[in-house]
């Protein structure tokens, strides 16, 4: 291939730049809370919701709200619990043999 | 209630040699893993190094499906964002200056961690450990102001005069403990990642040995690439952009940002070369520390791996780390239990016996190491460094544009406008250097402090003559 048809074809969007983030996690759902929130101590500052890989944390009236469903979505990675310098987010591991698959580790 | 000599909690490659070490030497060994089998949770974009071959004889005959040798080591450095194009590129294959063969030999071999995972449990269990799959830890058991046992989710208790917790970042046995609730944000870095799956063949022609690769430019980056028999991963940003306590600050998102990478022109060349398909998407958190954490034992406990914090200061690699203090907490565990003493004074010789031991010494000139990581993610200074590195190299060995010679002789005036950048790389260097200590090192420091005048004597002279050195 020439060097001006290899410039033209790496302009072109490939099907490997898309990713799925949510397509491409495989999650069983915990049966019980592993991620808690203190609305008391939250001081609205958006750390969770800057660090969360998987978009789950909102800012709603200058305080934090964890998704619904975070249970199918969550990564267990543990940033937002991490990133909380109040400590209003209170992690566990999910119950055992629940939460995140990863088959390709 | 049901008695052990040693309890492991987590069944990574921490947890796994521990106790295999333990059930070796004869001990009844309790291995506890939360998942539903070894690997299952961890994401890491695996490649083990040639450290591993060196210190664990167990490993020595490993053959995994997904096992890729890595005997190049590639560093892409792009232009700054949004062109993202290959600006310059280093290869390298091992250093023949290594101390024992299998370093002389390759560098890494990547490979998948389920596999991995699964292989040093089966070892562990091929030992004499029991493993028991899906039980989760949720509190210890106490008695005298001492450990002594753990309680799962369902109920059921587990005694043993020592426990080691091999279960990971966000160590449930280190909060449980007292030993820290968490660790600061500027202690772990939040890391995403996509695997992808790509056939043997295309892997074979396009990645061959170059299992490890990194991207790098101005103000992005540190992504990296692992590769295996038949897929590749890449993950990202690399940890100085990665640290919690910057993307709090920067609020760049990290999935935003390899997400970016990924689509950039190079990386797509790649990833469509090796015809590769994504497969899963992955998070992990590592710790990431500049200085040995000294937090890592109390009585009855011992913290192996990145529950203890161990990933060197430079690329964050915590596997071999987390194997090399799993043997040794068991080989202490051994010894405490023949004295019958495992109280905190007792188990200080594994912390003792970890800071002198390679582990330990990864750390040494760690806070250096952090400050170069730094200086690689900052726009000026990795701009700068990659245009000096990218003018030296083409007028010293590439010049197809103009008389060889002449470009050659651009070498010093190069040298001489780069001195800024180039002092602030030595400024981090030498302190590290002397940090080894040592007659050897001094006399070689002597030697640069010699060549940093000379350097320093010619910049004044470049700035003189500055105008007239370009053609």
């Amino acid at each position: 291939m020439s060097a001006r048809n290899a410039k033209k074809r790496s302009g072109e969007a490939g099907k490997t730049g898309e990713v799925d983030r949510f397509a491409l996690t495989e999650v069983i759902p915990a049966s019980r809370d592993f991620i808690f929130l203190d609305k008391e101590r939250c001081a609205g500052c958006g750390n969770c919701v800057a660090i969360c890989p998987m978009d789950l944390w909102k800012l709603r009236e200058g305080r934090a709200v964890l998704a619904r469903d975070y249970k199918k979505k969550c990564t267990e990675c543990g940033s937002c619990f991490i990133a909380c310098e109040v400590g209003a987010i209170g992690f566990t591991y999910p119950p055992a043999g629940t939460g995140v698959v990863y088959k390709y580790a | 209630m049901k008695n052990y000599d040693l309890i492991v909690v987590g069944a990574g490659p921490g947890g796994s040699t521990a106790a295999l070490t333990a059930a070796g030497a004869g001990m009844k060994t309790l291995l506890l893993e939360r998942s539903r089998y070894p690997g299952e949770k961890n994401a890491s974009g695996f490649a083990l190094s040639s450290k591993a071959w060196r210190d664990f004889p167990f490993i020595k005959d490993m053959e995994l499906p997904s096992m890729r040798m890595g005997r190049q080591a590639v560093a892409h450095i792009l232009s700054p964002p949004p062109e993202l194009e290959e600006r310059f590129c280093i290869a390298s294959g091992p250093s023949r200056r290594m101390g024992y063969p299998e370093a002389r030999d390759f560098f890494t071999v990547g490979m998948l961690r389920r596999e991995f995972d699964q292989h040093l449990a089966d070892k562990a269990v091929e030992a004499g450990a029991e493993l028991r799959l899906t039980s989760l830890v949720n509190d210890l058991v106490w008695e005298k102001g001492r450990i002594s046992g753990v309680c799962l989710e369902g109920g059921e208790e587990y005694r043993a005069p020592v426990i080691i917790g091999a279960d990971g970042v966000m160590s449930a046995t280190a909060r449980l403990a007292g030993l820290r609730e968490k660790w600061r944000p500027d202690e772990v870095v939040s890391v995403c990642a996509v695997d992808y799956s790509a056939p043997r063949e295309r892997m074979d022609d396009v990645i061959h040995e170059a299992g490890f690769q990194a991207y790098f430019g101005p103000g992005i980056g540190g992504n990296y690439l692992i590769s295996y028999a038949d897929g590749v991963h890449l993950g990202g940003p690399g940890v100085t952009n990665s640290l919690i306590s910057r993307l709090a600050c920067t609020r760049i998102k990290p999935a935003r940002e390899l997400l970016e990478t990924l689509a950039a022109p190079p990386t797509q060349r790649l990833l469509r070369a090796v015809e590769a398909v994504p497969r899963e998407w992955q998070v992990h958190c590592l710790p990431w520390m500049d200085r040995m954490p000294t937090s890592i034992y109390t009585g009855g406990l011992m913290l192996v791996g990145d529950a203890a914090g161990l990933p060197e200061p430079l690329y964050a690699e915590g596997v071999w780390q987390a194997m090399y203090s799993g043997r040794l907490a068991a080989q202490v565990a051994r010894e405490v239990a023949e004295d019958g003493d495992a109280s905190a004074a007792s188990l200080k010789r594994y912390l003792d016996r970890l800071e002198e031991s390679p582990v330990g010494r990864e750390f040494v000139g760690g806070v250096q190491l952090r400050q170069l990581f730094e200086l690689l993610g900052d726009p000026r200074a990795c701009g700068e460094l990659t245009e000096a590195a990218v003018d030296l190299t083409v007028n010293m060995f590439m010049s197809a544009q103009e008389p060889k010679a002449e470009c050659a002789a651009r070498f010093f005036p190069i040298v001489a406008e780069n001195l800024p950048v180039l002092m602030e790389v030595a400024k981090i260097y030498l302190p590290m250097l002397l940090g080894i200590g040592g007659e050897k090192l001094r006399g070689r420091i002597a030697v640069l402090k010699g060549l940093g005048a000379m350097l320093g004597q010619m910049a004044g002279a470049g700035a003189v003559s500055g105008g007239e050195v370009e053609p």
